[in-house]
């Protein structure tokens, strides 16, 4: 046991006064901050070149209108002290934040194709940013007539967002005059009702009921989905690195040095445990700044102490799953390359819980939800997002789930041990499947 | 009482026999020599006694214990590749290989000053392994193997890669070790340091042991039927002198081995050219070695010289 926990002391203390741990726990926020801070910096930072709009009005009163509106928009809707009366009207003492928009009418019997053609060749020629062809019958309810807006620069979307926007309030305007609706009337009746998500009814102590809490969505899937990221994280990081860790001792023959002094289980042993402490060491770096943030941003009541717990223990059982497996792995290679084939099924192991999160966070009872939590390899993620759900999972499928797990766990724990035993001391071709599982059954 | 028993100890991998009914006994104190090809089974033979790996029959006894690892904290090992940790201290490195060998915090920071500044490099006991040159590494690996005050040590090729101003600190280090009482199992492929250093001598050849004894009684064996001659005449005439089985070219003079009467070659020989050297001897180890694996082996020799 002390030889166990000397390996596990010795691989904690290298992986957590490594750089890259180092980089990983303090220089992320750092890093996070840094691009937040970039993205402060660089937002304003976008092409005020005016675009030039040629309009094809086929009703023959709209352009006025559209001009109208987009000067309107060129004078108190592009600058960032907007908001500050005092700086209305005072286009210098404003900084300009976004394109003007200029329209240019064009006054065309042709066909639309011919115009189309003329003005593509004059936005390809950059006299235009786009063009719109306004179709006669746009103004009637209930026509098939439409706008066509044509533009060479399809990622640049403000200007169709304000010309859809724009023409369809003006269209609505001229729809409600024609029918005598005033518009004020007509925002009355248009105006919808809200249909709130509250949660159930819990009973207190003295058998009345609190109060139901307004359900936010976001907040409610926030906790399992960011435990499920911040697990799936915490093993990619952690599981792999011990693959190269005893590929690489291996390769240096530290290894047979090693295994002179204690037995290979006992090293694998150790390394898992080091590996565990430091991945156990990051979440609770991760948690503190959860609670702290949970806590700053009044959320704590989203996230249930108990869940805490869970999340450290299925932690614990991912990572004693996922780093035997890695690290049997590692001993029964030669070469990295030679371990991809190998890591393909435990990888698919890994990011199952990813490809099965959509149906489980949407219907978390559901039976394909509950069979998919109780397979072992997934329950950790699965069955932490369930218990984060409400109702939760039943108090069978928790204890079910956490047997199988530990067992599942146990039995990854023995079979890497045997493959770490024969393969940390071969070398040369690697072994197939089938000889992995005859090393595992080898007395 | 024998540091090692070995009896009747079998390994098998798949059809390959790698050690065969194999008994032998390391007497405590005694600095052993293991020599055999490459894969005759020196190094499975090792790991048996090291117990990294299990025999497929027979039993093995370090220091009359059979099971657990408790016998290996007791066992110094030093592989024949060697490999340590490139980003850790060599004193960092060098406490956690003792520690692994069940010594306490403050024994183990002892022994690594002790055996730094035997070594004469306290000086790099700060230094990345990383940083460290070919010779210091591999001093540096030695002292990980003896750092715990084995009462086994088990070299695997101990010399290869050092110059002869390490090999010879490391040299010293081993006859001082012997000195204080520890046993050493020692296997090189340089028959000239096995003679020089070791008391038995132990040959497998194919999985089966072929020598086991000290020097004199397995030179003994095989008789004095050698002579060693500096011949100043047609070297091809030397193979068909009467009752030459075998002509070994040494260099400075050559090893004939011969079945009949030596006078009978010193006269023919006389006829042919001028002799400076002609000594009946017993044969040399290296020769014994030659001719037990044949041809099969001057690779392995070539190798040994080499290093």
């Amino acid at each position: 046991m002390n030889k166990i926990l000397t390996v596990a002391r010795t691989e904690y203390m290298i992986a957590v006064t490594s750089k890259a741990f180092v980089v990983g726990v303090i220089m992320m926020p750092v890093f996070m901050c840094g691009a937040f801070v970039v993205q402060l910096l660089t937002r304003d930072q976008v092409d005020l070149t005016a675009r030039k709009l040629a309009v094809v009005d086929r009703t023959g009163q709209m352009f006025e209108k559209l001009d109208s509106a987009a000067q309107q928009r060129n004078e108190y809707g592009i600058y960032k002290s907007d908001e500050d009366p005092d700086a209305e009207g005072d286009s210098a003492n404003r900084k300009q934040v976004a394109a003007k928009f200029e329209l240019e009418r064009v006054d065309s019997s042709a066909a639309n194709a011919e115009l189309e053609a003329e003005l593509s060749e004059r936005v390809k020629a950059q006299e235009l940013f786009a063009f719109a062809i306004i179709d006669e019958d746009i103004l009637a309810p209930g026509t098939p007539g439409k706008v066509r807006y044509h533009s060479q620069t399809p990622t640049y979307q403000t200007q169709y967002r304000w010309l859809q926007r724009t023409i369809n309030e003006l269209v609505r305007q001229h729809r409600l005059k024609e029918l005598e609706i005033a518009p004020e009337s007509f925002a009355a009746i248009a105006s919808g009702v809200e249909v709130e998500e509250r949660g159930l009814v819990e009973a207190n102590s003295d058998g009345t009921g609190q109060e139901t809490k307004k359900l936010d969505k976001i907040a409610t899937l926030a906790v399992p989905f960011g435990g499920i990221m911040l697990m799936f994280v915490m093993i990619m990081s952690v599981a792999p690195a011990m693959l190269n860790n005893v590929l690489e001792e291996k390769m240096q023959k530290i290894s047979e040095f090693l295994v002179s002094s204690l037995t290979p289980f006992q090293l694998m042993l150790g390394k898992l445990v080091g590996a565990v402490w430091v991945a156990l060491t990051l979440a609770t770096i991760y948690i503190a700044a959860a609670i702290f943030l949970a806590n700053y941003f009044d959320f704590s009541d989203n996230i249930p102490i108990h869940l805490y717990f869970w999340f450290v223990f299925y932690l614990f059982i991912a990572l004693t799953i996922f780093g035997a497996l890695f690290s049997a792995i590692g001993a029964a290679c030669s070469e990295l390359r030679d371990a991809q084939s190998l890591m393909t099924p435990v990888m698919l192991m890994v990011v199952m819980p990813m490809m099965c999160i959509a149906p489980v966070l949407d219907s978390p009872s559901s039976t394909f939800a509950k069979l998919v939590s109780l397979f072992p390899p997934a329950t950790p993620m699965l069955m932490f997002a369930r218990m984060a759900l409400p109702p939760g999972p039943a108090a069978w499928e928790i204890a079910l789930g956490t047997v199988l797990s530990i067992a599942f766990a146990g039995f990854c724990v023995y079979a890497a041990g045997k493959v770490f035993r024969i393969g940390i001391l071969s070398q040369g071709q690697t072994p197939t499947f089938g000889k992995l599982l005859k090393w595992i059954f080898t007395k | 009482m024998n540091a090692v028993s070995i009896r009747n100890v079998t390994k098998t991998y798949g059809s390959h026999r790698a050690v065969d009914n194999l008994s032998l006994e390391v007497p405590t104190g005694s600095l052993y020599g293991f020599i055999g090809p490459n894969g005759s089974g020196k190094t499975t033979t090792i790991r048996m006694i090291l117990r990294i790996i299990q025999p497929d029959q027979g039993s093995i006894r370090v220091f009359d214990s059979e099971g657990g690892s408790a016998a290996n904290d007791q066992v110094g090992y030093l592989p024949e590749e060697r490999g340590l940790y490139k980003k850790l201290s060599v004193r960092r490195m060098l406490k956690y290989y003792a520690s692994l060998k069940g010594l306490s915090s403050r024994e183990c920071e002892l022994q690594t000053n002790r055996w730094l500044e035997h070594f004469e490099a306290s000086e790099w006991a700060n230094k990345k392994i990383e940083s460290l040159s070919k010779g210091m590494s591999q001093k540096v690996q030695f002292i990980a193997s003896i750092i715990a005050a084995p009462k086994l040590l088990i070299l695997d090729e101990p010399f290869s890669g050092l110059d002869p101003v390490n090999a010879e600190s490391i040299r010293a280090a081993i006859l001082q070790l012997r000195a204080e009482g520890t046993t050493i199992i020692f296997s090189t492929h340089d028959m000239a340091v096995a003679e020089k250093m070791c008391d038995y001598i132990f040959m497998i050849f194919r999985g089966d042991k072929v020598l086991d004894g000290t020097l004199e009684s397995i030179k003994a064996e095989y008789g004095a039927d050698t002579v060693r001659l500096r011949f100043n005449g047609p070297r091809e005439s030397l193979s068909v002198l009467p009752g030459v089985q075998r002509v070994t070219d040494m260099g400075e003079y050559q090893e004939l081995q011969f079945n009949g009467d030596p006078q009978a070659i010193l006269s023919r020989l006389c006829e042919q050219g001028s002799i400076s050297l002609f000594e009946i001897a017993q044969p040399s180890l290296h020769d014994i070695f030659i001719r037990i694996a044949g041809e099969d082996s001057q690779a392995a020799l070539a190798e040994g010289a080499a290093s």
